[in-house]
């Protein structure tokens, strides 16, 4: 080997002891490595001197440095051991019960200042009127694309039915928007019936002013979503005018939140008097049940018979718009319904209270008891819903579907371990004064309920089958359960 | 005694070591023959343990020896009563270790 290769191994070695230096906690690291380069000096020094450089050598320092990876591994694992600890923090049960109240304000604060958790609660408020419904043919498989005939509605609508009072009809098509001088934009417009919102039960947000409305441009009304992205929820762009396609259309308000319901997935819709709604076109058909109407439907399903002017029958499938998706409050519930049947899974449900202990606190300690563990599990309800809403809308203006998931899986993730934890805590705390104890003792509950009932047996067994045998030799109290069991 | 419970062969020797005059993790290792990996997170749990005290030397003695400054180790008051335990129960301890001429630091 050249002398020159000895600046390389140097390098190597610093580089191997700058490595496992990472190892080391942050606090112990300077000085750790201070006395491994000392060490290291010397090292060198004993095991050849500079110009005598060998592969033996070498690989001795190298073995030397190597070294160090364990002393940084047992400088962690020490630190480790005697890291501060969370538990003293909430030793108490009013200590407890405030870092629940801590997080249960933080997960608030959040929903009240994201502003997609603000709109999904303002959405989820202005739900959509009871009885409404898409009514599509009845041999359609999904309601992606419009399937009915507008002129065999009005064939019913103007029968002598009495299920529907309203109907309202739209198709979507992309057209081009301007929305700028240089803005040009493809959306997906609705072109519906002025009265589809009416229909629907939706007052819009921001309406146009009476003197604009009584204009003759067409009005449109543009979607929340659209609203937030493209106009930055600026409520100053109702009044104002758009270009959609070569027609310009005054924006006569925002729709609610609770629209993104109707399939389509319009970004605006351009309302439109009855009479320019085509005859013959396939449409989407949303009505507004009576009474007795909403007395049919079955499952949020209503299936609809009517007979044209040749009297053939045709048959239409009503789906109630407030049973088709959920909302949070909905996926909430769902969630925490499956995290309860998922908990014995992985928490033991019992609370070590044992019939066999004749030692049981007063009653009174016992409702503090339940009363501590209702409260935790109220409020990890609680943290359990803002924090599902918070993770699955704060970046998402309206309802999403990948926004239901998220907050499935949150909700049903946060209350199983929330749960799981509270029932932990519960167990390693004093009966009597509800302090956590410092040293719990494990014990496995099959193995303590299998000891308690062993030794029942056992005592049984001692005191009248098999009392004279237990003082006798070779007497295996487990043979003799194998054997009083069978 | 709960220390001499504890203490291992290892740690008997390195406790030896540093009593022989051996202050420094790398005099330690030479004289016991045990690798690095072994030696040094065995002081750190000795000195965890209070059976060894650590202190780095001054900075002008280096300078004056041009080398880097040096962590020397100590038994305390409880090392060396652990010390002398493990001597009643590894005897070759000492004539394994034999005490070298120390400098004073």
């Amino acid at each position: 080997m050249t002398p020159y290769s000895e600046p390389v191994f140097h390098a190597i070695d610093r580089g191997l002891l700058c490595c496992a230096s990472f190892l080391v906690p942050e606090r112990q690291r300077a000085e750790w490595r201070l006395e491994w380069e000392s060490e290291l000096w010397h090292a060198r020094r004993s095991k050849g001197t500079s110009g005598a450089v060998s592969w033996r050598t070498e690989r001795e320092v190298a073995d030397f440095c190597f070294g160090a990876f364990h002393d940084a591994a047992c400088l962690r694992r020490l630190w480790w051991q005697n890291r501060p600890r969370f538990g003293p923090l909430h030793s108490s049960a009013s200590q407890c019960l405030f870092w629940l109240g801590g997080l249960l304000l933080v997960s608030y604060l959040f929903s009240i200042l994201l502003p997609g958790v603000r709109a999904e609660h303002d959405s989820s408020s202005a739900e959509v009127r009871a009885g409404t419904i898409l009514i599509q043919d009845g041999g359609a498989n999904s309601d992606s694309v419009p399937t009915m005939a507008v002129d065999q509605i009005r064939i019913w609508e103007r029968s002598r039915q009495r299920y529907a009072d309203g109907f309202a009809f739209y198709r979507v098509a992309r057209e081009s928007v301007e929305l700028g001088p240089h803005a040009g934009v493809t959306w997906q417009i609705a072109q519906t019936s002025s009265n589809l919102f009416a229909v629907a039960g939706w007052s819009l947000h921001y309406m146009v002013r009476n003197d604009d409305a009584r204009s003759d441009m067409p009005r449109l009304v543009l979607s929340e979503r659209m609203w937030r992205q493209k106009f930055g929820a600026n409520p100053d762009i109702v009044g104002t005018v758009l270009l959609i396609g070569s027609r310009p259309a005054r924006i006569a308000g925002i729709a609610p939140g609770d629209a993104w319901r109707l399939p389509g997935n319009s970004d605006a819709w351009l309302l439109k008097p009855d009479s320019e709604i085509s005859p013959n076109g396939r449409e989407y058909v949303v009505a507004h049940l009576t009474r007795s109407g909403r007395s049919e439907m079955w499952g949020g399903l209503v299936n609809i018979a009517s007979y044209d002017s040749r009297g053939l029958e045709h048959d239409f499938l009503g789906k109630s718009f407030e049973e088709q998706t959920p909302g949070p409050g909905n996926i909430y519930w769902f969630g925490v319904f499956l995290a309860f049947l998922a908990l014995p899974a992985i928490a033991s449900v019992s609370l070590a209270e044992y019939s066999f202990s004749s030692h049981k606190p007063s009653w009174i300690r016992r409702a503090v008891r339940l009363g501590f563990l209702g409260m935790k599990i109220v409020l990890i309800m609680l943290i359990t819903y803002f924090s599902s809403v918070d993770l699955a809308y704060w970046h998402s203006p309206v309802f999403s579907h990948s926004g239901a998931y998220v907050q499935l899986f949150t909700s049903f993730a946060v209350f199983l371990f929330g749960m799981q934890w509270a029932l932990l805590d519960q167990r390693q705390r004093c009966p009597v004064c509800l302090r956590r104890v410092t040293n719990p003792a494990q014990v496995g509950l099959a193995s303590r309920t299998f000891l308690a009932w062993n030794g029942t047996e056992l005592r049984n067994l001692c005191t009248c089958a098999v009392k004279r045998r237990c003082f006798s030799a070779g007497f295996s109290p487990a043979r003799e359960l194998v054997r009083s069991t069978r | 005694m709960a220390s001499e419970a504890k203490l291992s062969h290892t740690a008997a020797m390195i406790l030896q070591a540093i009593d022989a005059g051996l202050i420094y993790g790398f005099s330690i290792m030479e004289m016991t023959g045990l690798p690095s990996g072994t030696v040094y997170p065995a002081m750190r749990r000795l000195e965890r343990d209070k059976l060894i005290s650590s202190r780095w030397e001054r900075q002008s003695i280096a300078e004056t020896e041009q080398r880097p400054v040096r962590k020397y180790y100590k038994l305390t008051a409880a090392g060396a009563e652990a010390l002398g335990a493990s001597r009643n129960r590894y005897p070759l301890l000492e004539r394994m270790i034999p005490y070298v001429e120390v400098k004073s630091l």
